[in-house]
């Protein structure tokens, strides 16, 4: 089974040793055949509502940017406790700050 | 945390780290057997501890540290290897930070190795590896395989075993040796994945499960030994493969063909993950291996945007360079589906009747079931109705199954739309048993029919309606004898070619004829002590004659109709009975047949429509006997008792009332 990890953009600076032991993690996971895809998202993007006929098109960036989402990963692994405990050691490297998890149906 | 989640996170941690955790502790203890032992012993101490302690921040580094000092424990308790008791104390001691990753990488693909290792019987090899790389315990094993737990117990055991005592050092094979060994790896894999993508048994088409795992041994070895094209190969054909999973059942569970599939549900993060795969295979080189053969199939698919565009000509190549290093039936019989496709159908087919002989693909359902979809696409259709029918037989797969018998019942309703009612005449005139009187007179009643109704009709569409138009235009006013002629010759037509109620709306016309003449008993006589006559034959005049039962009604019979012990057959409403000459024969007759027409016909059916389900025996495939034709066989035979010279008839069996 997917799961898609999303990861809100944090205040803490990222240091170089995060960026070691991430880029560790990362591997690890993609040798374990576990990382499907994984990326970061730029702060702003572009937002489309409708309404009616109408499709508004804003470019951000947003007052709410914390609420944004900064990062994902796909997995695939065998259970949902799989899942959590390989967001647990993600947000361990990554300190402070939240993430959600939710399965994928379908491709 | 509540102890149930605990211990679902235990479970979780293991499934993730039991491969490094065992493959550690192997370098330490030299025995598989033992290391996993130690593992699960530091499992039992992380589901006693954790409820109260937490989950730690670096579990698999917990459960390394804690099953090492238990290596620890047992080889000092054993007091004999004093001097590596000293050394492993050591090295445990500098190792506390428990991540170098190399030396931990090559401990995971040397575990591979060993629990892949050719001593070992491929079902071991398989258990072993699931257990100690994918963590699976043997209870889940057991249930991806559809086996008992304690067989799969009894593998692992078994191997363990071996392993010890046939001493399999834990190393990286080198030089001659790495390539047996990792085709060895390769195979487990691949054959792991297979058990999940075509399920060789149960009643769902996939286990994705298996596959699952597979997938990720893989990828797992593709880090772990990256210079192998081969391993690549392996990726790519099973990421490809895999990112057909949802696009190859149907909404019921039946299998969906290659062919058929909706391509827009291919999975296309797999498919690029199969591309990548590929490129590095080819970035390594060399001259292609078996796996990469097959990815490099399954990428011409993959690139394919609709099914029209697939290379088929690249395909046949590959599949003939694969047939090359592995020439397997199996890989005969994908080579001539390619062919089949590049070259048509006549050319695959060529290929799959010089594997028909080959006695591995006896009991084989693809064989029958590629050789039926060539027959199809050669208009072969009723030959291919039976391929299908045979291909069903042997599947043990129930999806399968379900699904090669509707193909087959498709083709017995779609019927042969080549064939026209001028050919079919032709054909039925053009035999070796009428004679040329019943051809000439035949002759007449069909063209008079393709006449009216045009040569090219198809045969299949021609109706009865029709029939009974064009006799009210020509015969309405003839006389009776004429009227029923032309209707026999619609009959015996209409019988040859599969359309058994041709004649339905024509009423047989009252003639004035002498009634019929018996066979006088000597006569009979003769005729029973004829051993040399076919027993069908045989069983059938006897009926007849015993019974004094009506042609129609006796050939009408189905086995599960008779009652052999009382001598006596339900007929609609009524009951046909015999006697002990009857009785002698039936037996050696239906031979064990359970159900279907008693009498048979030993000729393949003509063409146009299969007959009706009723008239089509179970077993053999076989038509009812028409009418016509044991007429005909019984005038042939009774000729040299006629004075006439020109033979009986049926009713003429009938003893005078």
């Amino acid at each position: 089974m997917r799961y898609l990890m999303t990861t809100k953009a944090s205040d803490t600076a990222p240091d170089e040793n995060l960026y070691v032991e991430m880029a560790r993690f990362v591997e690890e996971l993609t040798a374990a055949g576990v990382l499907l895809a994984t990326g970061g998202l730029e702060a702003g993007g572009v937002r489309m509502t409708s309404s009616g006929d109408t499709i508004t098109v804003t470019d951000g960036p947003f007052a709410e940017a914390k609420e944004a989402v900064a990062g994902f990963a796909l997995i695939e692994v065998r259970s949902k406790e799989e899942a959590i405990e390989l967001a647990r050691r993600f947000r361990r490297i990554v300190g402070d700050g939240e993430s959600v998890i939710q399965q994928v149906f379908g491709p | 945390m509540p102890v149930t989640d605990v211990h679902r996170t235990v479970d979780a941690v293991w499934k993730l780290e039991s491969a490094r955790i065992v493959a550690a502790l192997t370098r330490l203890v030299h025995d598989v057997g033992l290391a996993e032992e130690l593992a699960q012993d530091a499992l039992v101490s992380a589901l006693e501890q954790w409820p109260e302690s937490g989950v730690p921040d670096s579990p698999g580094a917990w459960l390394t540290a804690v099953a090492k000092r238990r290596a620890v424990d047992r080889i000092r308790r054993s007091q004999r290897l004093e001097r590596r008791h000293e050394q492993l104390a050591r090295e445990l001691d500098q190792r506390q930070d428990p991540e170098p990753q190399d030396p931990e990488r090559d401990d995971v693909l040397r575990l591979m190795f060993v629990s892949c290792h050719p001593t070992l019987p491929t079902e071991e090899r398989v258990a072993l590896t699931l257990r100690l790389l994918g963590g699976l315990t043997s209870a889940e094993i057991a249930r991806a395989f559809l086996v008992t737990e304690p067989r799969i117990a009894r593998r692992v055991a078994s191997a363990k075993r071996t392993l010890a005592e046939e001493q399999v050092p834990f190393e990286l094979p080198e030089g001659s040796e790495l390539a047996e060994r990792l085709a060895s790896v390769l195979g487990v894999i691949y054959l792991i994945f297979n058990e999940g993508y075509s399920a060789t048994s149960g009643d769902d088409l996939m286990r994705p499960g298996l596959c699952h795992e597979a997938l990720r041994l893989g990828r797992l070895l593709a880090e772990l030994a990256p210079y192998e094209a081969e391993v690549h190969g392996l990726v790519a054909l099973m990421e490809i493969q895999a990112s057909r999973a949802d696009a190859r059942t149907g909404p019921s569970g039946e299998p969906v063909q290659l062919l058929e599939q909706n391509r827009g549900r291919w999975d296309q993060l797999l498919i690029r993950r199969g591309f990548t795969a590929m490129l590095r295979a080819r970035e390594i080189g060399g001259t292609p291996g078996p796996y990469v053969l097959q990815a490099a199939i399954a990428v011409c698919h993959a690139q394919a945007r609709t099914p029209q565009d697939t290379d088929w000509t690249q395909i046949a190549t590959l599949y003939e360079a694969l047939a090359r290093l592995l020439p397997t039936p199996v890989v005969q019989l994908n080579r001539a589906v390619a062919v089949g496709m590049a070259h048509g159908p006549q050319a695959g087919l060529a290929l799959v009747d010089s594997l028909t002989a080959d006695p591995t693909l006896q009991d084989y359902h693809l064989l029958p079931g590629v050789r039926g979809d060539l027959l199809i696409r050669l208009g072969r259709h009723e030959e291919a109705r039976l391929e299908l029918e045979r291909a069903a037989s042997l599947t043990g797969n129930v999806a399968e199954r379900a699904f090669l018998l509707r193909r087959a019942e498709e083709i017995a309703v779609a019927g042969t739309p080549g064939v026209t009612l001028a050919q079919a005449a032709g054909d039925f005139l053009d035999r070796d048993d009428l004679e040329a009187g019943t051809v000439r007179s035949y002759g007449q009643t069909l063209r008079r029919l393709r006449l009216t109704l045009g040569d090219q009709l198809p045969l299949a569409s021609l109706t009865a309606e029709q029939v009974v138009r064009v006799f009210a235009t020509a015969w309405g006013g003839a006389a009776a004898g004429t009227w029923n002629r032309h209707r026999s010759a619609v009959r015996s037509f209409g019988a040859w070619a599969s359309l058994d109620d041709l004649a339905a709306g024509l009423d047989r016309r009252a003639e004035t004829r002498p009634p019929t003449e018996t066979i006088g008993q000597a006569k009979l006589e003769a005729l029973w002590s004829r051993a040399d006559l076919p027993l069908r034959e045989r069983t059938l005049w006897r009926l007849l004659h015993e019974s004094a039962a009506g042609v129609t009604a006796v050939l009408s019979l189905n086995v599960e109709d008779l009652d052999l012990e009382d001598r006596r057959a339900r007929v609609g409403d009524g009951w046909v009975s015999w006697r002990s000459g009857t009785a002698g024969l039936l037996p050696h007759l239906l031979a064990g047949r359970a159900r279907g027409p008693v009498f048979l016909t030993d000729r393949r059916p003509g063409p146009s429509r299969t007959p009706a389900e009723s008239d089509l025996c179970p077993e053999t495939g076989r038509r009812r006997l028409s009418y016509e034709r044991a007429e005909y066989l019984f005038k042939q035979a009774t000729r040299p008792l006629d004075p006439a010279g020109g033979g009986y008839t049926l009713r003429q069996l009938r003893p005078r009332a």
